[in-house]
């Protein structure tokens, strides 16, 4: 492994199939995050805050309510668990090219910052942990060749935009809203650009066409 | 011995005053006696006051029918790009760019049903779906580039005319990605000003297409271009990244194009996702799009 690289075009990008791509999916470790994260849910914290004086629509409380604090939480795990992934594709996988490794460090930093942000938002109510349970599910994965890892990382990040969407979905306060929408933005990128490392041109790849089921996040 | 002389009509001081005076005084005598007007007579009362501005309601609604018009304005671009045949051949600045066609057409499929679902949601939300495009958004940005794309400027008494682009394939390419990233930056930006989550979600369905999008322009334009590097421009323009920044941005979007002037500087535009100026409020009139009713 090298991760002092630079910044060049792709060179001699290995070209698989969509097929070939989503055979070497996450296949049974995602499921949906939501059941499970809902039930810890309860009512809202008030907040006189609004986010623009001008709107004439009630406005929801800007800081996270309780229930929002433990989806949020979650949020994080999922993010500490991809830097943890991360880790273990650079550190055990052979053959990365200069460039896979900007991509791959780039993006394992990326997971740790959005971990840190949400860490900052929630305070002491952070986890500051990976979900072990979420780890274990797609460790196994994360290791072998090149491709099968780079694949195995596309798919992974297109469950993780799956899980801030489900997330979007139920998350009242403002702040932790926002956060979410800018991770999530990040991570859609990620997938286009994992798919483009791997060589294809199939768009219904590089724009991930088929979501990935959201994450499971049991503790 | 002395002969007389003729006296010379002498004018002087007090008789030209005397003579302006008589003058003046005649003036004034048949001004008064006339029977014309001149002028405006002065007359008393209140005149109309100012008209009031209507006031600009920004509501959830506002909101996502707004998000649709920028859709409706990135889709009609779309199709005046592929009308016009923009990106048919080369590029000097990006040679292997390629055909970007079969893409931009995509691209206009998912713009056309986001603005239906953005409205879908507006008219949810108790507001009226908009099926036209940005009135802003098409003058200041979309119009104004096409403008200098293909024509450039006309000179004027100050400035030297600016011909038409010197690389259209390059300004319509770099515009897509621009506009993709507006696209997306406007889905995100509307998390944080709807207050319904499942309206967040929606727009994020939108915007994460949208990024990817952008995203894989940025990789048609820059082949490798994943993440930031060294070099930020190449001849004078930004070069595009398929991940320019950790998190997400609902930052202005930087787009450089069309020809120099006569220094040598490019139009330059910079794409801001909606606010109060850039409104589809329910007054808002614009080609066949109408006032809201009630």
């Amino acid at each position: 492994m090298e991760i002092e690289a630079t910044h060049a075009g792709l060179a001699g990008a290995r070209r698989v199939g969509r097929r070939g791509l989503l055979a070497a999916g996450l296949g049974g470790a995602s499921a949906s995050l939501l059941p499970v994260l809902l039930g810890r849910a309860a009512a809202t914290t008030p907040d006189d805050s609004t986010p623009d004086e001008n709107t004439t629509t009630t406005a929801p409380p800007k800081r996270p309510s309780e229930a929002d604090v433990a989806l949020l939480g979650a949020a994080q795990q999922v993010e500490l668990t991809m830097v943890a992934l991360y880790d273990d594709a650079i550190a055990g996988v052979t053959g990365w090219s200069d460039e896979d490794a900007v991509v791959m460090v780039a993006f394992r930093e990326a997971h740790e910052d959005s971990a840190v942000a949400i860490s900052a938002l929630l305070g002491r109510q952070a986890p500051n942990a990976r979900s072990e349970s979420l780890y274990s599910a797609l460790a196994p994965s994360f290791v072998g060749g090149r491709d099968d890892v780079v694949a195995k990382a596309w798919e992974a990040e297109s469950a993780a935009v799956a899980t801030h969407g489900e997330l979007l979905g139920s998350l009242q306060g403002f702040n932790g809203a926002t956060l979410i929408a800018a991770i999530q933005m990040a991570e859609a990128r990620h997938c286009t650009v994992l798919a483009d490392l791997l060589g294809t041109d199939d768009t219904a790849l590089l724009l991930v066409d088929d979501e990935a089921d959201p994450l499971e996040v049991n503790g | 011995m002395n002969e007389p002389t003729s006296s010379p009509a002498v004018i002087g001081r007090r008789n030209l005053l005397r003579a302006g005076a008589l003058t003046v005084g005649a003036a004034a005598l048949l001004a008064a006696c006339g029977s014309e007007e001149t002028g405006e007579v002065a007359t008393v009362g209140n005149g109309a006051p100012n008209p009031d501005l209507e006031t600009g309601t920004v509501n959830n609604a506002v909101r996502l029918r707004t998000a649709a018009s920028v859709e409706n304005t990135i889709a009609n671009a779309y199709a005046t790009v592929l009308e016009l045949g923009l990106l048919s051949g080369s590029s000097a600045l990006y040679p292997n760019l390629g055909d970007q066609t079969a893409n931009v057409t995509l691209f206009a499929e998912h713009h056309t049903a986001a603005a239906a679902a953005y409205n879908e949601l507006a008219v949810a939300a108790g507001g009226q779906a908009w099926e036209c495009g940005n009135p802003r958004f098409d003058s200041v940005f979309v119009a104004a580039i096409f403008s200098r794309i293909t024509e450039g400027v006309e000179a004027t008494d100050t400035a030297s005319a600016i011909p038409a682009s010197d690389d259209p394939v390059r300004d319509v390419a770099t515009m897509v990605h621009a506009l993709e990233s507006l696209s997306a930056a406007t889905a995100q930006a509307l998390v944080g000003q709807v207050t319904e989550p499942a309206q967040r979600k929606a727009a994020m369905e939108v915007g994460v297409r949208s990024g990817r999008q952008a995203a894989m322009m940025a990789l048609q334009i820059n082949p490798g271009g994943y993440v930031p590097g060294e070099v930020t421009e190449q001849d004078g323009l930004p070069i595009p990244v398929a991940v320019p920044t950790v998190f997400g941005s609902v930052g202005g979007i930087l787009w450089v194009g069309g020809a120099g002037d006569e220094n040598g500087v490019r139009m330059r535009s910079t794409f801001e996702t909606p606010s109060f100026n850039s409104m589809v409020y329910d007054f808002t009139e614009y080609g066949e799009c109408a006032p809201a009713e009630g």
